[in-house]
């Protein structure tokens, strides 16, 4: 990465991308908001797919990224 | 003898075994002899009324299909409309190069998970193989990034070699930005890309759908972009806040880009989905009232025909009991 030689960010630096800076930054704004907007601004924002990687033209084991438990 | 006595049993015995309904089962005694195969006239209406009752189920279905379509529909049209305000800013700064070549692509198909959708999802698979022609060449190198399940069935058949990530399950929640940021990240971190190519159906009107490509560079193809002038050389105009540096700052906007215009391409495609799928079931439900009418047609035409024949029957025999 050319950006290697410059001060690289503290988060960058921890293998994370901007995406993922961003996302929990914007987790902390919602965790300072004031209740009833608290819980709804959280139950919104609720991850869940499955990914597959494939090799050689097969699907790999898919991995499942979800907050809510398997029902 | 004993043959035949079997085969007239079998007889008897055929319209209880074919497949029918519960219903038939019931009433098998009047079945047998509307039925009757052997030297009765009247004609069978029961195949027909079976017909026109499944006809009639599959139409309530296909209506309430359109009524959850159109409900869905609403919930997900503003705010699909709300993201186009998220990849916009880009645009403007960045602008769209669709026809920029570089070595990697990476080619990101949106798809639905379910079916009964009219054609979208095969809209955006065919985009996606044109594009993979049009980038594909010695020395270059195309992947597949396959968001939903349909796009995944298509495309298994002639390019699983090129299938580098799929990913399904993704509309069990409402989709969010989160959910859709930490899918792009996902993709970010495994594919080696160049250039980033999310094929989707954009949506104008519930009836209509346009097949769209948006164009995410790495942050090394927009410097040589910059350098070469065009529409990003003016990226050099813009001041740099803080110590940050411009490869930083471009690292950041592209991670940052492309998971705005994944969010609103998936929010997009979802939304032409619920269009398309109340289109879908509109016609079909309609088809099936054309369907059940020419049924019904059919039916009445036979029940007054049996009728009429016995109606001659009896007259005459009365007739020829009288003369």
């Amino acid at each position: 990465m050319a950006s290697s030689t410059a001060a690289v960010p503290f988060w960058r630096a921890a293998g994370m991308t901007y995406i993922t800076y961003s996302n929990i930054c914007a987790n902390l704004v919602r965790n300072c908001l004031k209740e009833p907007h608290k819980t709804e601004a959280l139950t919104r924002e609720k991850v869940h797919f499955s990914l597959s990687k494939w090799t050689d033209g097969k699907p790999q084991r898919p991995t499942l990224r979800s907050d809510t438990p398997e029902d | 003898m004993a043959m035949a006595a079997l085969r007239r049993e079998g007889r008897r015995f055929a319209p209880l075994i074919s497949p029918q309904p519960i219903t038939a089962a019931v009433r098998s005694s009047l079945i047998q002899q509307e039925q009757a195969p052997l030297g009765v006239r009247s004609i069978s209406t029961q195949i027909i009324r079976n017909r026109m009752k499944s006809v009639k189920n599959i139409q309530k279905i296909t209506k309430a299909m359109k009524m959850v379509a159109a409900s869905k529909l609403r919930a997900i049209q503003t705010r699909a409309e709300n993201s186009r305000g998220l990849w916009q800013p880009f645009t403007a700064l960045l602008g769209d190069t669709p026809s920029v070549d570089v070595k990697k692509n990476v080619i990101v198909t949106i798809s639905s998970d379910k079916g009964l959708c009219g054609g979208i999802n095969s809209t955006s698979v065919k985009t996606s193989k044109a594009l993979f022609k049009l980038t594909s060449g010695p020395d270059k190198e195309t992947k597949y990034v396959l968001v939903g399940e349909k796009a995944k069935a298509q495309l298994v058949r002639d390019s699983r070699k090129h299938i580098d990530i799929s990913i399904t399950g993704l509309q069990k929640n409402p989709l969010n930005y989160t959910q859709v940021s930490v899918l792009a990240d996902d993709i970010l971190k495994n594919v080696e890309y160049d250039a980033l190519r999310v094929v989707f159906n954009k949506f104008r009107s519930v009836i209509s759908f346009i097949p769209t490509t948006a164009t995410v560079l790495s942050p090394e193809i927009v410097e040589r972009e910059a350098e070469s002038g065009g529409r990003l050389g003016d990226l050099d105009s813009y001041e740099i806040e803080g110590g940050e540096t411009k490869s930083e700052i471009l690292q950041n906007l592209t991670e940052y880009q492309f998971s705005c215009v994944l969010f609103n391409a998936v929010l997009e495609n979802a939304c032409s989905e619920q269009g398309a799928r109340m289109s879908a079931m509109d016609s079909s439900s309609r088809n099936a009232g054309e369907v059940l009418d020419r049924l019904t047609l059919t039916y009445n035409r036979t029940r007054q025909a049996s009728i009429t024949t016995e109606l001659i029957e009896i007259i005459s025999g009365a007739a020829a009991l009288e003369g």
